[in-house]
């Protein structure tokens, strides 16, 4: 077959299918058909296919340090909840900090509070909270049997992925309701956690699905560490759906969620919320798509006498265009968010507690195949927010393709992060005053990495990076009160390299290293006394490793394992290893009995040493079933 | 602790050199390649239009050829009432005279109109409007499914049966 012209189509493919879900899936030759001959045509048409749109390359796995988690990789690890499943990604640092709280980040600036320059998305709604610049983890409980796929990028994603995309991308996608009919039943029992969770998919039509799920956990407090000795148990639930409707040019998706949590500290202390988005994709032609989605989502979360809410308005637009040699893909934005916090337990306020805020965008990027093998994609977001002018998100990239397997890729690119209320408007007189003049941290990163599949069998990607920062968040006393302030500048480089290899049929293995050097500064005239707590609690390496194997046909053995080097940034904490796994029986066709643990290798270790309430990670075990109908 | 955890890299690091086979999911091209020459059997020509005599059917496709090989294996399986199907390859409507069904590359879409009111069912890939044969593909839910446009299949005197109408996502009366 000549593969020249099968990529090509491929690729015309992609343009096509690519826009809402992109992927980069594992490379294997095209199947023959000899397992097809005997299919009915009415078998054919159900039979799951790998889409040349995951295969070939879509936009967002435009030349990229990027690693992909795929649905099996979640179910087959055993885990219960969206953080632990992150730590499948060898370019991300996780940290758990307490029994509901994970800091995760990518190419450092790890913590809850230096924690802000990694941007995530559910199936394209922001997760990420202007009000403080992070991720409340804890607040998304997606079904993980319904995940599609989990892209990590590190490395800026300003351009295509907008604010606040500076270190990287955490990108989650849930299934096409088409591919999650019938029910799942599952649930979890352990020492210290519980889990349970119920979806039913079914049929509107011949061309429209929806799914509706719910999930219960109940989570065990954590040994204190230190002084910090609270009860950070917690359970809750969360519901939703998902519907998606396609036409011969037209689909449509729909979906939900909504969740309640309750943790036991002060009564009504838990935190509660709700989303509703909506998407719709139009091909225009063979080689153009336009697509459009909207969002709302609210939630509300009170925590020892501190109660804070944000509420979200989204909506987007985005043509994708082929037009001769260049892939061009351009749109705009606008989100506005209004916020609350009031605080009743110290001094610690925003001013003024509730604040509308507004952000824009547009951005243009184009891929010009320069050559067949050579293509350069420059691409420029122009953004503006209630707290900034407009300001510039480019990036330029170099990408060769020598051959199908393998890329070898460069780049430059500006993000930065834009100030949140806290960064503006913290205030705690007479000790800590706001900070009108704040000015978004920015950072220009340079990068190179291959990608590729050296045998049909192994992929491997290595990525180099030096990021130049500059206006980096620092405390400092300014005329007999303290005041944040853009204080610190300097660089950060390191390297992340991964590879997975297929050892046999049902034998998968896998290995990855990052590393990471700081050399972060007081720039001229500043001096940040906050020991840096916005420069990041950052392990200089971390080695992961993971192996799935299929003991027999109805047996199968997870195992993997971590070892994170020392955080010097004081409280300093020494290196450690922790290990986890599954072994799953299949019972019946149906139902899957597990059992499953993390940290088994210590009692308890500690894995954080953020100073507000940092807990013991600890040794858990459990067993648990799961049912397909 | 640390020697545990290097004897596995050790050994994630070995299995790394030694690849072996392994297969997953089929791709959309080899399920599209296994329908092609199934949709023969679903289609009624008039008599004028069918192969003469024992003279096998034949499927064309026209422009860049995504499939290869696995459309020629694919065909081999098939007879429909003692006549096999063979594949023939060319660039242009023009040429496809003797063709009873013809898959047009996403690259030759200009030739549909080509085919004017002549018996033959065109067959087309993509989920992008604009020009469509009778038959195209679209992978949804990560499945080969596709639309059917029966309007266009009478003006050019097919038949095409319920059994396949009834697999179509759509189908344009």
């Amino acid at each position: 077959m000549p593969a020249f012209q099968w990529r090509a189509a491929a690729a015309a493919t992609a343009l096509c299918v690519g826009l809402g879900s992109p992927a980069l899936a594992a490379e294997t030759a095209p199947q023959g058909p000899d397992d097809l001959t005997d299919l009915s045509i009415e078998q054919l048409a159900q039979i799951q296919v790998r889409s040349a749109s995951k295969r070939e390359e879509p936009l967002s796995s435009a030349p990229t340090a990027l690693f992909v988690i795929t649905s099996d990789d979640i179910e087959s690890s055993g885990v219960t909840s969206l953080p632990e499943a992150l730590r499948l990604a060898p370019n991300l640092s996780v940290q758990q900090v307490d029994a509901s709280q994970y800091s995760i980040s990518a190419r450092g600036f790890n913590g809850l509070q230096a924690g802000n320059k990694v941007l995530a998305l559910i199936d394209g709604r922001s997760i990420y909270t202007p009000l403080g610049s992070t991720v409340f983890w804890n607040l998304h409980w997606p079904l993980l049997e319904d995940l599609q796929q989990i892209e990590v990028i590190s490395g800026p994603g300003g351009t295509l992925y907008g604010p606040n995309a500076v270190n990287g991308v955490i990108n989650v996608t849930t299934k096409d309701a088409q591919d999650t009919l019938g029910a799942v039943v599952r649930g979890t029992a352990g020492g210290n956690e519980q889990t349970a969770a119920a979806r039913y998919g079914f049929q509107i039509g011949k061309s429209g699905a929806m799914r509706v799920y719910a999930d219960w956990h109940n989570v065990d407090e954590l040994p204190s560490l230190g002084s910090n000795v609270f009860d950070d148990s917690f359970r809750g639930w969360q519901a939703g759906f998902r519907s998606d409707f396609v036409s011969e040019a037209d689909k449509l998706t729909v979906q939900g969620d909504v969740f309640h949590d309750t943790s036991p500290v002060e009564k009504g202390d838990g935190a509660h919320g709700q989303n509703l988005l909506a998407r719709w994709t139009r091909a225009l032609g063979p080689n153009s798509s336009f697509q459009l989605q909207t969002y709302y989502d609210y939630f509300k979360r009170r925590f020892s006498l501190v109660d804070d809410s944000l509420e979200t308005f989204d909506a987007e637009g985005q043509l994708n265009a082929t037009v001769g040699r260049h892939e061009l893909v351009a749109g705009a934005g606008a989100r506005t968010t209004r916020d609350e916090f009031i605080n009743e337990l110290n001094a610690f306020n925003l001013v003024p507690p509730r604040r509308r805020l507004w952000v824009f965008n547009g951005f243009v990027q184009d891929r010009y195949r320069l050559t067949p093998e050579v293509s350069l994609i420059a691409g420029l977001k122009l953004e503006r927010s209630t707290f900034s002018g407009w300001q510039a998100l480019p990036n330029l990239r170099l990408a060769w393709q020598p051959d199908g397997r393998t890329l070898l890729w460069a780049a430059v690119s500006r993000a930065v992060r834009s100030p949140s209320r806290i960064d503006r408007q913290l205030q705690a007189l007479p000790f800590l005053a706001p900070a009108p003049e704040f000015t978004s941290e920015k950072l220009v990163a340079v990068e190179a990495g291959y990608r590729g599949q050296p045998t049909s069998m192994t992929s491997v990607s290595v990525n180099g990076f030096v990021n130049f920062y500059n206006d980096l968040r620092s405390t400092e006393f300014v005329d007999g009160h303290f005041q944040l302030m853009n204080g610190e500048e300097g660089r950060t480089y390191g390297i992340e390299a991964w590879g997975n290899a297929q050892l046999a049929r049902g034998w998968r293995a896998s290995l990855g290293v990052s590393t990471l050097w700081k050399d972060l500064h007081n720039k001229p005239g500043h001096l940040d006394l906050a020991v840096r707590n916005s420069l990041g609690n950052d392990p200089t390496w971390q080695v992961t490793a993971r192996t799935d194997v299929d003991l027999t046909s109805r047996l199968h053995l997870t195992l993997d394992a971590r070892a994170v080097g020392p955080i010097d940034q004081a409280p300093k904490i020494g290196s450690y290893v922790e290990a986890g796994g599954e072994l799953a029986f299949d019972a019946t066709k149906r139902i899957q009995l597990f059992v499953a643990g993390r940290n088994l290798l210590h009692k308890t270790h500690v894995e954080s040493n953020d100073p507000s309430g940092a807990q013991l990670a600890e040794r858990t075990i459990y067993a648990g079933a799961r049912a397909r109908f | 602790m640390l020697r545990r955890l290097i004897l596995l890299i050790g050994v994630a690091a070995a299995v790394l050199l030694h690849p072996t086979a392994a297969s997953a999911e089929p791709t959309d091209v080899s399920v599209k390649a296994a329908f092609l020459p199934r949709f023969v059997r679903y289609v009624t020509w008039p008599p004028a239009a069918m192969p003469h005599g024992s003279d096998p059917f034949v499927l064309c496709v026209i422009g860049s050829d995504p499939f290869g090989q696995l459309l020629d294996q694919a065909a081999g399986t098939q007879s429909i009432d003692g006549r096999h199907i063979v594949i023939r390859r060319m660039n242009s409507a023009a040429a496809a005279g003797d063709c009873q069904a013809a898959f047009v590359s996403t690259n030759r879409l200009d030739e549909l109109s080509d085919f004017g009111g002549r018996p033959v069912l065109t067959v087309t890939d993509g989920s992008a409007a604009g020009p469509h044969g009778i038959i195209h593909f679209v992978v949804v839910g990560g499945r080969v499914r596709f639309f059917i446009d029966q309007a266009l299949a009478e003006r050019r005197h097919l038949n095409i049966s319920s059994r396949l109408l009834a697999l179509a996502l759509g189908v344009r009366q």
